[in-house]
């Protein structure tokens, strides 16, 4: 079989059945970002603006490298993006702006409360 | 950002490092940490959801733990009549007991027997009967029990120390967005005389995913 065809067969999601290795018990606790990405999930969901099966979709629409790649909620987060895109509730330009604007702020809040701790 | 692993090894390694590496030791917020922000208040700014709602799931979310799941698990061993309803429909059975269920999604109850050990998985991504367990351990969204719970169930159970009989039957069962499942797990032999509580208190998360058997032993064990 080809490598192609393999990828046709299988989107990344389809993973039931497939040879992996041994299972480790790991867990970890949520950061708290990855835990309100997961209740924006469900917020979404209850609004029906994005369901939990649009969300799946929007996962394996990444595509293998970015599923290999990004981890769990970094894919949800990129999935909703994206989804909202298509929709047409965001452009990416609007998501930039904002991006840029919640980073400049978190800077300026940081560069403040600095500044009260450094030293005379 | 820092330099990915390669495919499925990286997803091991979620959560640990990659994180802190991204959040650093400045508390810079990351790339995607970012992002999340931005889209909640962009949804927020356009009144499509309300400005407490991530909080207030986020209390939700805190509140769903394996104790819910356990409590229903031993209502159903000391009250045959539960039981049954439970098995018919087990989100009515749920509600029953006080469990809302945040989600539409609908919950199938797998009682264990003699003859049939049962085991949940969702390789698809990683649904979860989160309203009366709350959220999944990770290794149950990755891939090597993603992928091998359906093909050798058997290997796989005893890498978490359970050896079920030939002669018992395993099935197991692979979660969708709309319906989800709970493993009803045996209830131990010598517990005659334990009372609900007590009996709760066996009934660790991964009885109810079906990995392990509830057991005296087991019961407290970390979750």
């Amino acid at each position: 079989m080809t490598q192609t065809e393999n990828l046709v067969k299988r989107l990344p999601n389809d993973i039931g059945g497939l040879p992996a290795e041994p299972i480790r018990r790991v867990d970890h606790e949520l950061e708290p970002w990855e835990k309100r990405c997961h209740a924006l999930a469900d917020v979404l969901d209850y609004h029906k603006i994005i369901n939990t099966e649009e969300k799946r979709c929007g996962v394996e629409a990444l595509g293998a490298e970015m599923v290999g790649k990004l981890n769990y909620y970094e894919r949800w987060i990129v999935a909703f993006a994206n989804i909202l895109f298509r929709k047409g509730i965001l452009t990416p330009d609007t998501l930039a702006r904002k991006m840029a604007e919640v980073e400049a702020r978190w800077t300026a809040g940081n560069q403040s409360e600095s500044g009260d701790i450094t030293p005379s | 950002m820092n330099p990915p692993n390669q495919g499925h090894d990286r997803d091991h390694a979620h959560g640990h490092d990659h994180l802190h590496a991204e959040t650093g030791l400045s508390g810079r917020p990351g790339y995607y940490d970012i992002m999340e922000t931005a889209v909640r208040e962009l949804l927020v700014e356009r009144q499509l959801i309300g400005p407490d709602e991530i909080r207030r799931q986020i209390e939700l979310l805190d509140s769903r733990t394996p104790a819910l799941g356990a409590k229903v698990v031993a209502r159903a061993w000391v009250d045959p009549a539960f039981r049954a309803r439970l098995l018919a429909d087990g989100r009515k059975a749920c509600e029953e007991l006080g469990i809302s269920f945040y989600d539409d999604t609908q919950l199938i109850v797998l009682e264990n027997t003699d003859k049939v050990h049962n085991l949940i998985v969702c390789t698809l991504c990683s649904c979860y009967p989160r309203p009366v367990l709350g959220l999944p351990p990770d290794w149950y969204k990755l891939k090597p029990y993603r992928s091998r719970a359906v093909s050798e169930p058997r290997a796989v159970l005893a890498e978490f120390g359970t050896i079920i009989p030939d002669d018992v039957e395993i099935r197991v069962s692979d979660s969708t967005a709309m319906v989800r499942y709970l493993v009803l797990p045996k209830r131990p032999e010598g517990t005659e005389d334990y009372s609900e509580e007590q009996l709760a208190a066996l009934v660790t998360r991964d009885t109810m995913i079906g990995v392990v058997p509830a057991s005296v032993e087991q019961g407290k064990a970390p979750q």
